[in-house]
């Protein structure tokens, strides 16, 4: 569910974060959802523990998720100011490195609505069959290289 | 925690190690990277007390390893050469170093010997290359020590063994703050285990950081300006650049920084096109070793 590269370029932890991030921006970790624990995470993923215990600590930092000692981790809310805040800088990101690519403002807002009319389908599709909780791995595949 | 102060060590005229500090917090895990000779298994045996310092100081929680019988019991070097087989059986082997480890685990060692196939009862002198280093890997897993020093740990275990190796020690490391020392050539391994590494180059640690820390702060950046500004290698120099080429219109450089810093540092040089492209980490390593000075063809 957490599948990340590990040959890339971007430090592990930091992709673990921002894939919480974007699973919960699209809601396919609710509040009150609890994640693996750092032993599965790092079991499955084949990592060092140490990777995986800072990416929970950089979440709890930023109010993402809840850590309960001998429970686990849970994810504290969808619409928290966190998750809000990392949308913002992510989206800011993405206008600057599209800008400096050369593309219009206008080309841009078109882009949006384009991606934002696929989304809405896609999640139309997905709670139509009662899978929308599972999929994860459509279309996301930018997020944690933006 | 592991530290090595100026140490250094010689094998005649020769320095295998020369004036090397190093630290190791404890709980983590540390690759040693670099080529045939560089050093990285003198390092390790020195701290598995097979060597002595020429001078220095080799410590481990503070005490000097060499002729530390307390201090050995915590530690277990695996090397191909650690064990002598002699007409062992895997049995014989483990009841050896049952009577060493006073934190052996017999269980574990049963465990991983059914998993891996291995009989208990054939002398180990007879075992095929794999099966000696199988049977040496199961050994120091289910030793029990606190500072477990792998060389060229993953060389010569197939991938199911990977795996399994790779889980035992998440156990250990939250389990029993397990310190964990690998050597390797192999970028990929130490990536995905280590929290830090070293380079070692010509008996020296070239430089020594958090893997985290390397990877977010080195960009190849492709760049083009608007055609009235011929810049030049000297234009970038200030930025602290590690490589620099240029293809037609095209600037290659290869600058430290995050994402973020490098876009604007590059600003005022009003780029048209302004890309970053990954670096594998072995590219990483090269240019940095190129910004120190080292010709990178000298790694391998």
């Amino acid at each position: 569910m957490f599948d990340i590269d590990l040959q890339s370029r971007t430090p592990i932890y930091e992709q673990l974060y921002k894939r919480v991030v974007a699973m919960t921006v699209r809601r396919e970790l609710r509040s009150g959802d609890k994640l693996p624990s750092v032993r599965e995470l790092a079991k499955e993923l084949g990592v060092n523990p140490n990777t995986v215990a800072k990416a929970f600590q950089m979440l709890e930092r930023d109010g993402l998720i809840n850590t309960v000692p001998g429970r686990g981790s849970f994810i504290s809310g969808t619409n928290g100011a966190a998750v809000l805040k990392i949308s913002r800088e992510n989206f800011a990101k993405a206008v600057t490195n599209a800008y400096s690519s050369g593309l219009s403002e206008e080309e841009m807002i078109d882009e949006v609505r384009v991606t934002v009319t696929a989304l809405k389908e896609k999640s139309s599709e997905n709670t139509d069959d009662e899978t929308g909780k599972n999929i994860n791995d459509t279309g996301e595949k930018g997020d944690s290289e933006q | 925690m592991i530290k090595l102060e100026n140490v250094t060590k010689k094998f005649g005229d020769f320095s295998a190690l020369d004036n090397v500090d190093l630290m190791i917090p404890k709980g983590t895990s540390f690759g040693l990277l670099g080529s045939n000779g560089a050093g990285k298994s003198t390092i390790l045996r020195l701290l598995s007390g097979i060597y002595r310092q020429t001078s220095g100081n080799v410590l481990i929680d503070g005490e000097n390893v060499f002729d530390n019988t307390e201090i050995k019991k915590r530690v277990f070097f695996i090397n191909d050469e650690t064990v002598q087989f002699g007409t062992f059986t895997l049995k014989g082997l483990k009841n050896y170093y049952k009577g060493f480890y006073p934190n052996f685990s017999e269980e574990i060692f049963e465990e991983l010997r059914n998993t891996v196939k291995l009989p208990e009862d054939k002398r180990i002198d007879r075992f095929s290359k794999g099966m000696k280093r199988q049977s040496v890997v199961i050994t120091g897993l289910a030793s029990g020590a606190d500072f477990l020093l792998l060389d060229e740990a993953f060389d010569g275990l197939d991938p199911t063994m990977r795996i399994i190796v790779k889980r035992m020690l998440v156990d250990a490391m939250l389990d029993r703050n397990l310190t964990t020392v690998i050597s390797s050539h192999n970028l990929k391994e130490i990536n995905e285990v280590c929290d830090s590494v070293a380079l070692v180059h010509q008996g020296k640690v070239v430089f020594n950081r958090d893997l985290d820390s390397v990877k977010g702060n080195i960009h190849k950046v492709q760049a083009a300006f608007a055609g009235d500004k011929n810049y030049e290698k000297a234009d970038f120099e200030k930025y602290g650049i590690l490589h620099y080429s240029r293809s037609q219109s095209i600037h290659y450089i290869i600058m430290k920084g995050s994402e973020e810093e490098i876009r604007e540092k590059l600003a005022e040089k009003d780029p048209i096109v302004l890309d970053l492209i990954p670096l594998s980490l072995e590219e990483i390593f090269i240019y940095e070793m190129e910004g120190l000075g080292y010709d990178a063809g000298q790694l391998d």
